[in-house]
């Protein structure tokens, strides 16, 4: 299954916050979404994952989803969205409760998407316990077990420290090595961007267009041994977007 | 020395919050003795008003002062705190209890039943009349409207039941607080019977909506309805003062008496007292609809204050078997019969 | 460089003190005895005040005297009656009321139309004294049991309603929105996502109707009861039976305790995810 986004439009009010956005996101490969601050990254996400309506253009999504897929377009937020009330069990398990599985069943699920995230030992745990670190696994362990044709990464790791970010970005590398999912990863560092896409788009400041779209062909679980191309790319996208967000860090907010 | 006085002033601010006394109206004239009269406006509180009306007070040398209340209740409670000196009601719990903690003390006599003459009638709503309840007999499985268990309405409903040989758990007490609250329920029916003074009685009846099917004279002969009290301090002490009240009282009650219920003044002489009255009774109506009921109204009022004291006797009695007043106290408490002719 | 030399002037006139402190404060501990001793020291005053005469019986009776009329309504069984009546018409009044006003709320938390139609609604009941709307429930709902549980489920309809709907407007957008994201039903966000997350709003919203309902069966006994705690207030009230009236008004403030202490449970098995 692959997204094909066509001539999408949209804004807020008299605030024109995309113009004219055409990208294909192909599967089985992680697309990085990059751009200055305020340029419309998340409002792509969530139309791209059906969250908001564009006002013109249209989200395709050809082929079908893998079998077995609960909920093709599966978010990860920033803020982790995990129900405060419930264990990250029941967290899991609150994402399975309306297909209709028997009890055993979900229990499989639940215990399986633990297991991959390393979560088993944690799973009487309340939110509130948890590190940053832990809840965003959570989330991904949530988003897994919906066995989803696409992951959809609203800079996933912004809420975490430096540390933690650089752990996670491993556990997100390996679990793309073993299960090779597709996804759309917005984020503002560019490190994280070259380091997981394989794929890097470039939006311009707002009203965000596609400005650069830029292909990395090392293999992810290569990268680590690859410093100075990674490098290389990396500043090659800091000189695009510096002035971009130069400028739009000195633009009025509702100007 | 010290506690006493400090008592003395806890027990007037306390109870004067209590009370909740109201509006004051009245003269002022220096060399008279000043003194606060507690009134409901009754028509069977009219000895008062003709009393301050006609200057009998003035002529005994008292500067009165009327303190109006909405119920009998405060009105005992202001006596005891001494906001009221002198005040006029019917014989409920509470004036017993105070009465039991030395702060009151009847006096004497003011309205009472009387043989001839129309007292309270017993009522019911037209929908247990329609049902048969045509006669006082009738009333067992009823309910009957109180104010509150404990008030004279109580006691008018267990004297009835006791001559109709009907078990008091058999008549279903209603307290509804206030008198409009009970006739509202009457009149739709939520209630089966009442008894009440006969002006309203009267003029419920006229309506249609309720029946009069029997005096409470029938039942509780003589009944001593309302009494005048005042502080047991007044009473003990101020001999003379009580003395000029009382006189000045009973005055305005034979007027009272003479006009409008035995009619032996003459017409002009009941217009006129009619018309003081609806100074202040019923002043919120015209004349012309307010005279009717306040000659309706009329029931005997005390000569010289005399007190019925086997029927105060009766009630105490009455109160003590509910278990509504503490089991010791005696007549001699409650009463003070040094001033009037009690039989 | 004057800091530098501020410092060692200082460090040649004397060996230097230690920072004075300027935390602490702002934040009560629990001392757990103070309150019972304070209630005991009162009580005992007060005992001490009557038996000497410095306070007159017409004024206060001794809280011996109201013990004497609380074991009297214990030895005659009566204490069972009132608290029995009292109860039943606190339960069903602010069963339903409650009941009723999270159905409400959430109307009014969820459904635009809801919103404009009843929320200003309630605006316009909420702060009428519902006391003063009782000889309109008598008319409406008889002096029977009807106007009482009545009154008491109108006390506490309107603030669980806008302790509701204020509750469904806090919930975290972001976690109805994760809802959606991963395909869950209406039915599941309200009752997964929207009421938990409302809890915390609602659970407070029940200590205060629940101390309404308490000030309200006063009230709402004063018409045509003959059991009840507010009746027998009532009653004392106007026997002026003072040590009755008091040890009535000492039930209804345990009433009011066990409530309190029966919802504080409820929330802290209820909201034990929170810190
Ligand atoms: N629901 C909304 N209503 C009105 N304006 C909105 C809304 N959502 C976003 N905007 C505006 O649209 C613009 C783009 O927002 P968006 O969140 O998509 O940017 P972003 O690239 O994700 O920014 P950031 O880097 O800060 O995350 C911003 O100016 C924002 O203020
Ligand atoms: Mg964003």
């Amino acid at each position: 299954m692959e997204l094909r986004l066509a001539g999408l439009h949209h804004g807020y009010g008299n605030i024109e916050v995309l113009r004219g956005i055409d990208l294909d996101i192909p599967a089985g490969r992680i697309v990085c979404i990059v751009g200055p601050s305020g340029c419309g990254k998340s409002t792509l996400l969530r139309l791209i994952g059906g969250l908001e309506r564009p006002e013109r253009g249209e989200v395709v999504q050809t082929g079908a989803p893998p079998p077995g897929c609960l909920n093709p377009l599966t978010y990860i937020f920033q803020d982790f969205a995990l129900l405060p009330w419930r264990t990250v069990e029941g967290n899991v398990r609150l994402v399975l409760e309306d297909h209709g599985f028997g009890r055993a069943e979900t229990a499989g699920i639940v215990d399986d998407v633990l297991a991959r995230t390393r979560l088993s030992e944690f799973r009487a745990a309340f939110p509130r316990q948890l590190s940053g670190g832990m809840k965003q696994r959570v989330a991904v362990a949530r988003a897994l077990a919906v066995s989803p044709a696409f992951l959809l990464m609203d800079e996933p790791l912004s809420a975490l420290d430096a540390q933690t970010r650089e752990l996670l970005l491993d556990d997100l590398v390996d679990l793309w090595t073993r299960e090779r999912f597709s996804g759309v990863y917005v984020t503002h560092n560019l490190r994280e961007a070259v380091r997981l896409g394989h794929r890097v788009v470039l939006l311009s400041r707002r009203p965000g267009t596609v400005r650069e779209i830029l292909e990395i062909d090392l293999p992810l679980d290569a990268r680590a041994g690859h410093a100075p191309e990674l490098e290389a790319h990396r500043s090659r996208l800091w000189q695009l977007l510096r002035d971009e967000a130069h400028a739009a860090d000195v633009e009025l907010v509702d100007g | 020395m010290l506690t006493t006085r400090f008592a003395a002033t806890v027990r007037r601010s306390a109870l004067a919050l209590l009370a909740g006394a109201t509006v004051l109206a009245g003269t002022a004239v220096a060399a008279d003795d000043k003194i606060k009269v507690g009134a409901l406006r009754f028509t069977s509180h009219s000895a008062s008003f003709i009393a301050f009306e006609k200057g009998y007070f003035k002529e005994a040398g008292l500067d009165v002062e009327f303190v109006y209340f909405q119920a009998a209740a405060p009105m005992a409670v202001a006596i005891a705190s001494g906001d009221i000196d002198y005040g006029v009601t019917a014989i409920t719990g509470g004036l017993i209890n105070l009465a039991d903690k030395d702060a009151i003390k009847i006096i004497g006599g003011a309205l009472h039943e009387e043989e001839g003459i129309d007292g309270s009638a017993i009522l019911v709503s037209d929908a247990a009349f329609k049902d048969g309840v045509t006669s006082p007999a009738k009333l067992a499985g009823r309910s009957f409207g109180i104010t509150q268990t404990g008030s004279s309405f109580h006691y008018m409903a267990s004297r009835i039941a006791e001559r109709e040989g009907i078990a008091m758990s058999e008549i279903k007490l209603k307290p509804l607080q206030k008198v409009g609250a009970i006739i509202g329920a009457l009149k739709s029916g939520q209630i089966d019977a009442w008894a009440i003074v006969p002006h309203i009685a009267k003029a419920l009846a006229r309506g249609g909506a309720v029946h009069i099917i029997g005096w409470v004279n029938d039942y509780a002969p003589d009944y001593q309805v309302t009494t005048v009290f005042t502080s047991a301090e007044n009473a003990a002490n101020k001999r003379d003062l009580t003395e000029r009240f009382l006189a000045a009282f009973s005055r305005g009650a034979a007027d009272f008496n003479a006009a409008l219920v035995d009619k032996t003044a003459g017409e002009d002489a009941a217009e006129a007292t009619v018309r003081l009255i609806h100074k202040y009774v019923y002043t919120s109506r015209p004349y012309e609809k307010a005279a009717p009921s306040i000659r309706n109204g009329a029931m005997r009022l005390n000569e010289g204050a005399r007190l019925n004291l086997s029927s105060v006797q009766a009630q105490l009695d009455w109160f003590k078997a509910e278990g509504l007043v503490k089991g010791e106290i005696g007549i001699d408490k409650l009463v003070d019969g040094s001033y009037v002719e009690t039989y | 460089m004057p800091l530098m030399w501020n410092w060692s002037m200082a460090e040649r006139s004397d060996r230097g003190r230690p920072v004075a402190f300027r935390g602490g404060g702002f934040s009560p501990r629990p001392l757990g005895v103070v309150g019972p001793l304070v209630f005991i020291a009162v009580l005992a005053f007060w005992e001490a005040g009557c038996r000497t005469g410095l306070i007159p019986p017409l004024v206060l009776p001794a809280p011996s005297e109201a013990l004497a009329a609380l074991a009297h309504l214990v030895e005659t069984g009566l204490l069972w009656k009132h608290l029995g009546a009292s109860l039943q018409r606190l339960l069903v009044g602010w069963t339903l009321g409650t009941l009723l006003g999270i159905a409400v709320g959430f109307s009014i938390g969820l459904f635009s139309l809801a919103r404009a139609g009843l929320a200003p609604v309630v605006a316009a009941i909420f702060p009428i004294p519902k006391i003063a709307l009782l000889p309109l429930f008598v008319v409406w709902f008889g002096i029977g049991e009807g106007s009482k549980v009545a009154t008491i489920l109108f006390g506490t309809f309107f603030p669980t309603v806008v302790a509701t709907y204020g509750g469904v407007d806090n919930v975290d957008r972001n976690l109805i929105r994760m809802g959606q994201s991963f395909g869950l039903s209406w039915l599941s966000i309200v009752r997964k996502i929207i009421l938990p997350g409302a809890l915390p709003a609602i659970l407070p919203g029940f200590r205060i109707s629940a101390a309404i309902a308490i000030v309200l069966l006063v009230a709402a006994e004063m018409i045509g009861a003959e059991f009840g705690v507010g009746a027998y207030i009532l009653l004392a009230g106007s026997l002026m039976a003072l040590d009755e009236l008091l040890a009535g008004v000492a039930i209804l403030s345990v009433m009011g305790l066990t409530v309190n202490w029966l919802i504080a449970r409820l929330e802290r098995f209820l909201l034990r995810w929170r810190t």
